[in-house]
Parts: C-alpha cells; sequence; structure tokens
C-alpha cells in the first residue's frame, strides 16, 4: 500500500474523530458564549441522550427515531437543568456557578450509576450502521456508522448556523453572548434566549453522546468525563466561547490525536495525551484566546 | 440485657448490614472477619463482581460446615470503585474499625497495590483471587499471596499458543499504557515470544479509556506483511472496542490476550467481532468442564441464579477457601500464624487448579486454561503450562 493511501485513511480516521469532538465542542462553547458558565454538565447531558436512545432501542423502537428522541431528551435534561440549578445563581459569583454544575455532574452521574448501576452495557447499533466501506483492495475502509457521525456533524452544524445568522432567536442569542446588559436594554427577553441556548446546546450533547456511544458500542454513566475533557481541549485550542472555534479546535485535536500515533515514531506515540496537553498548557500561556482568538478573556 | 451486651447486638446488627456471607444461623462465637474490598464499580466492575459471588459462595459453605475454629466467617465487604483513593480510605477501614484478621481482594494488580503498602504495615495477610502480576510480592513485601497463576506464566502460555496451535510466526502488539497489568503482560508476552523464535513486525500502544484505535488499526494495514496474529495486553472495555474496529477494517487475523479479557462484555459488547480471539484465563468454567468445576457452577448458579460468570467466580471462591482452610491450620485467629499457614500450603485443591507455595515464592505454579471464541460461544482451546517462562 502506498503512502498516499495510508494518509488518506488516516485523515479520514481524524475527520471522524474530530467530527466528534467537534459536536461536544460547539454545545460547550454555546453555553459557555451566553451564559460564561463552563458547564460541567454537558458530558452528562450526553449521557442522558445516549441512555434515552439505548432505552427506547430496547423496548423496539428502530434506530434513526430513538435518535433524535434522544436529542430530545438531552434537550429536555439542558432545559430542567438550567431552570433548577442554573438559573437561581445566575448572577452569583463564577465559583458558585463553577460548583453548581459540578454539582449538578455528580447529581446526574449518580443518579446513573443507582438506576442503571455502573457497569458497561451494550450499544444495540443495527448492523447495517457497523458494515464497512471497502476502497482500494480494502486498503481503505470505514464504517457507515462514521459516515453516519458526519453527516450527522454536518446536518448539525449548518443547522446551526443558519439558526445563529438568519433568525431572529438566534440573532439575539449571539447578541446576547456579546453583552447580555445591552441585549437586555433593547429590549430581548434574556431568559428567553438563555433558555434557548441550553435547549440548542443540550440537543448537540445529545447528539453527540448517542454517536459517540454508538462508536464505542458502550455506554455507561460516566460515560461523559472524557469527551467533556476533550471538548474543553477542543474549546481552548479553537477559541473558547466561540462557535467556529469550538468546531476547528474539534478537528484540530482528532487530527493530533490521529497523526501523533500515526506519523510518529512507535517510542513517542505513548507520549500522545502529554503532547496534547501540554500543547493546550502553551495555547493558554501564549495566546489563550486560542486560534481564533474571539474577543473576550477566558474565565472559568 | 445489660447495655453492653445490647451495644455488642446493635453493633453486630449494623456490621450485619455490611456483611455479606452469612448463613442466617446464629452463632454463639463472634464471627472471624476476612476483609473483602472490591470493585463492584467501575472498570473492573465486571471482574470483581463475580469474584465476591464466589466467595460468598465460599463462605456460606463454611458456615454451613460449622465454620473454621468453631467460628463462623464474616467477609467484611466494601465497593472501592476501581478507584485508588477509595482503596486506600477503605483499607484504613478494614484494618482499623473492622479489625479484620485478613483479606481477600481484587482481581487486578493495580488495585492491590494502591492496598498492599497498609496490609503490610499492619501485617494483615492478603489474598488476591486474581490480581497477576508476579511481582506483587516483592514490590509490597511477605503479606501478599497470589491464588492465581503469574502475568508471566500466562503471557508466556499466549505466546505459546500463537506459535504452536495458531502457527503465528509473525505477530503484532498492542499494549496498554495505562495499567500495570496490561504493561507487564505485554513484556513477559515479548521474551515468550521471541524465545520461541516469533517475530514482531511491530508495536503500538494506547491508554485505558480510549475509544478510537483507527490510527493504530491503519498503521497495521500499512505493514508490508500482514502479521500472522495480533496480541493485545489489554482490558475488556478496550478490547471490544479493538476487535470491532479491527474487524470492521477488515482484518481478521486472531486476536489473543490474557485473562483481563474473561468477561461477559467479551461476547456482549464484541459480537460478531469477537470471532477468532483468544485469551488466557484461570479455568475453563463451561459445557464439558471438570467434575469440580461442574459442583461449583450448580452451586454458584443455585445461590446466584445465574452461571459463573468468568474464571474470576472461581478465584474468589477459591482465595476465600484458601483463607479459611490457612486459618484451620494456624489454629488460632492471629494474623501472623494465618500468614505463616498461608505461606505453608501445599496442595490445596481448589477449583481453578492446585494451590502450593514454594518456600519464599507467593505465586503458585498453576495450569494456564486458553479460551476462544467460536461461533459466538466460548471454548476451551488448551490447557498448559508454559516451557519457557520469563522471570518476574
Amino acid at each position: 500500500m502506498s503512502d498516499l493511501v495510508y494518509i488518506l485513511q488516516q485523515m479520514i480516521n481524524a475527520v471522524s474523530l474530530g467530527s466528534l469532538y467537534a459536536l461536544v465542542a460547539v454545545g460547550l462553547s454555546i453555553v459557555f458564549g451566553v451564559l460564561k458558565l463552563t458547564n460541567f454538565a454537558h458530558g452528562d447531558v450526553m449521557m442522558v441522550g445516549a441512555f434515552t436512545t439505548v432505552l427506547l432501542i430496547g423496548v423496539g423502537m428502530p434506530f434513526i427515531p430513538a435518535l433524535f428522541c434522544g436529542i430530545l431528551g438531552a434537550a429536555l435534561a439542558g432545559l430542567l437543568i438550567e431552570r433548577i440549578a442554573y438559573r437561581p445563581v445566575r448572577n452569583a459569583p463564577d465559583v458558585t456557578r463553577l460548583l453548581t454544575s459540578l454539582a449538578v455532574t455528580y447529581i446526574l452521574e449518580n443518579f446513573g450509576i443507582l438506576v442503571f448501576s455502573s457497569s458497561p452495557r451494550n450499544f444495540p447499533l443495527p448492523d447495517a450502521l457497523n458494515e464497512s466501506w471497502q476502497f482500494m483492495g480494502g486498503a481503505i475502509t470505514f464504517t457507515n456508522i462514521n459516515l453516519l457521525t458526519l453527516a450527522l456533524t454536518f446536518a448539525s452544524l449548518i443547522g446551526l448556523g443558519w439558526f445563529i445568522t438568519k433568525t431572529t432567536l438566534g440573532l439575539g442569542m449571539r447578541a446576547a453572548s456579546e453583552d447580555m446588559s445591552a441585549a437586555q436594554l433593547v429590549g430581548l427577553d434574556v431568559n428567553r434566549l438563555i433558555v434557548v441556548a441550553f435547549i440548542v446546546a443540550s440537543g448537540f450533547a445529545g447528539l453527540a453522546g448517542i454517536l459517540w456511544a454508538a462508536q464505542a458500542g458502550v455506554i455507561q454513566p460516566q460515560m461523559g468525563f472524557t469527551p467533556l475533557l476533550k471538548a474543553f481541549v477542543a474549546a481552548i485550542i479553537g477559541g473558547f466561547g466561540s462557535i467556529a472555534g469550538a468546531l476547528l479546535g474539534g478537528f484540530v485535536l482528532g487530527a493530533l490525536e490521529i497523526f501523533i500515533v500515526a506519523f510518529l515514531p512507535d517510542a513517542i506515540t505513548p507520549y500522545r495525551d502529554a503532547i496534547v496537553f501540554s500543547l493546550l498548557i502553551a495555547f493558554l500561556l501564549f495566546r489563550p484566546g486560542g486560534i481564533l482568538k474571539p474577543n473576550r478573556e477566558i474565565k472559568l | 440485657m445489660t447495655n453492653v451486651t445490647r451495644r455488642t447486638a446493635l453493633g453486630l446488627g449494623l456490621s450485619a448490614a455490611l456483611m455479606v456471607g452469612t448463613t442466617g444461623r446464629s452463632y454463639a462465637a463472634d464471627p472471624i472477619k476476612i476483609g473483602f474490598p472490591a470493585n463492584l464499580t467501575g472498570n473492573a466492575a465486571s471482574l470483581d463482581a463475580p469474584m465476591l459471588n464466589g466467595g460468598k459462595l465460599a463462605a456460606a459453605e463454611i458456615n454451613a460446615a460449622g465454620g473454621v475454629l468453631g467460628r463462623p466467617i464474616e467477609l467484611v465487604v466494601y465497593d472501592t470503585k476501581s478507584d485508588a483513593t477509595v482503596i486506600s480510605t477503605v483499607g484504613s477501614q478494614l484494618i482499623d474499625s473492622d479489625k479484620v484478621v485478613g483479606m481477600v481482594a481484587y482481581s487486578d494488580s493495580d488495585s492491590v497495590l494502591a492496598l498492599g503498602p497498609q496490609i503490610q504495615k499492619a501485617k494483615i495477610p492478603l489474598i488476591t483471587p486474581g490480581a497477576t502480576s508476579p511481582k506483587l510480592p516483592s514490590q509490597l513485601g511477605d503479606e501478599v499471596f497470589l491464588a492465581c497463576f503469574g502475568d508471566n506464566v500466562q503471557a508466556a502460555v499466549g505466546a505459546e499458543f500463537a506459535l504452536n496451535k495458531l502457527n503465528a510466526k509473525t505477530g503484532y502488539l498492542l499494549t496498554d499504557i495505562g495499567t500495570e497489568y496490561t504493561t507487564l503482560l505485554s513484556d513477559y508476552f515479548v521474551k515468550t515470544y521471541e524465545h520461541g523464535g516469533g517475530k514482531l513486525l511491530g508495536k503500538d500502544s494506547y491508554k485505558t479509556g480510549d475509544k478510537t484505535f483507527t490510527a493504530q488499526i491503519a498503521k497495521i494495514k500499512a505493514l508490508p506483511e500482514a502479521p500472522g496474529f495480533i496480541y493485545a495486553a489489554s482490558l475488556v472495555d478496550e478490547v471490544t472496542l479493538i476487535l470491532k474496529q479491527l474487524r470492521q477494517a477488515g482484518i481478521n487475523v486472531p486476536v489473543v490476550g490474557g485473562d483481563g479479557y474473561d468477561s461477559p462484555l467479551l461476547l456482549q459488547v464484541g459480537g460478531k467481532a469477537a470471532e477468532n480471539t483468544y485469551f488466557t484465563t484461570h479455568s475453563y468454567i463451561g459445557e464439558g468442564a471438570t467434575p469440580k468445576v461442574q459442583a461449583f457452577m450448580t452451586a454458584y448458579k443455585a445461590a446466584n441464579k445465574v452461571d459463573p460468570e468468568n474464571a474470576f467466580a472461581a478465584l474468589g471462591y477459591d482465595a476465600v477457601k484458601l483463607m479459611a482452610d490457612a486459618i484451620k491450620r494456624a489454629g488460632a485467629v492471629d494474623s501472623a500464624k494465618i500468614r505463616d499457614a498461608i505461606a505453608a500450603t501445599s496442595g490445596f485443591d481448589g477449583v481453578t487448579g492446585t494451590i502450593t507455595y514454594r518456600p519464599g515464592i507467593a505465586v503458585p505454579d498453576k495450569s494456564v486454561s486458553v479460551i476462544g471464541v467460536k461461533d459466538g460461544k466460548l471454548m476451551l482451546a488448551s490447557e498448559s503450562a508454559p516451557t519457557f517462562i520469563p522471570e518476574p
């Protein structure tokens, strides 16, 4: 197999992984953009989405409708979290809000452990989605679930782009993320905008959670932690709080992780995570705004 | 009832809520407490939960037969959540407030390493049913005993199985560098495989918790020559994903690994991708097993309503029986004497094989079962002792 084919396969792998990171990071950035809140519970909303889908498949619903119900379930969870936990502390100091989001994480995760136990369960992905496509005599392969992930990622991102540039609600959301009090002064219903932001972000979390679990083949209540961590890294590399930055960061991170393993000598690959996180520190030190440098400073 | 006895009664009631393994019979004598911390949640749960069920079964049988030294035994169980911090907290609790005389603990070396310093300091003997690092006794000290073979032995059997039974003279090595267990297993495998004339076409690594192995797999596909098999020193959560992604990429060579695969998850999550996978483990528990294993299977099913999930159920059973046997031979409920009695064990006939500790060596010589996946089922592929065992 030629080097070119190998590089192509690794690029496919990178885009496929990157699209998952991007989905998680975008949701995280929407909430951060509007509320300036680092939403640790984002990973657990992913878990809610994945569990909803798996439970519905378990009672006989086909995959695609179950996927949409999972997204709705996650959006509903996000709505409730905002209403019950975040709204009462909206004007509290940053530390209070950060701790509230940590608390929500623990509550959701432990609730999941109590109800479903913490052992992993199988994600009943239809066989058709596990089928793989082979090109160039099997030198290039990718699976239907990879394709579906890519398609849904791009469809949802295009949808999001349309929403925040063309609709009143979306424009309002962007206005609120620029300056909350100014948005209020010009007569925007800020409460409503925040609720919308949470629903959209949580829907993204749900979609990401379902696709993540579908690719991994398992779900468990603690499943949200790793993607959340990766999404933070992606968002910071790309530019925290900016949707475009999160998107870019997701793909950059996916590519980094794959390329470190793919193109560096075996002796270096064990340091993959160390390299990625060193880069994160470098960004925080030298370019805290990330690649895209959105016009605001990062606060936790 | 005086105040003191009422308090004792209350104490017993409270500990009854925590303990497992009572038969419901009442004894005049105080129970002998054996600590049984287990990772009932988290990564190691699919191994530790059956192990605990096996241990409970052994305790129930011992107590039904009149206990040890005229006293019942009581397993003091805590969930340590596959978390080193929790393990060490629970360790102090077992030693300082529960005052256990010995412990039976864990299916993985990393957890034993987290608990070891405390039991060593308090001079409490520990039998690990399933932690397979042969280095544990030398890393921790003379209170630590393995009820299972060491990783050097199982990795050697895996390597020789690949060379002789799969006839795979070339291989590829994937190692999870996130745990002590998998890194050791990987090292031992390389030593025996290369000693036996096998050639590794390459090796690669990943970390516990990774979900995407496509980069590593593309590297295997890009090799000028396809390997005869892949040795994946992995835990079950990752190997099921590795298998899925390998098969999707069109790589169908056999995958061989260690007892970390011995979990129902291998078939449940791996599904069709698990075909052509082989792993070394402690005992074959299934159709056509030995009468001793059959008897264990029947008793386990009667107690737990399910068949033994894996060999760790039998190891938990054996380890508790061994501890009770040692207490009996010690003739006293005294940690120092129990330790010496464990060290003197010779010809203990367990479900998973015979346990004998040679002087100064706390790892028994046991035979290794190789289990393969065929048509969605586990089958015994071979049972052997290796001819070349790397130094621990």
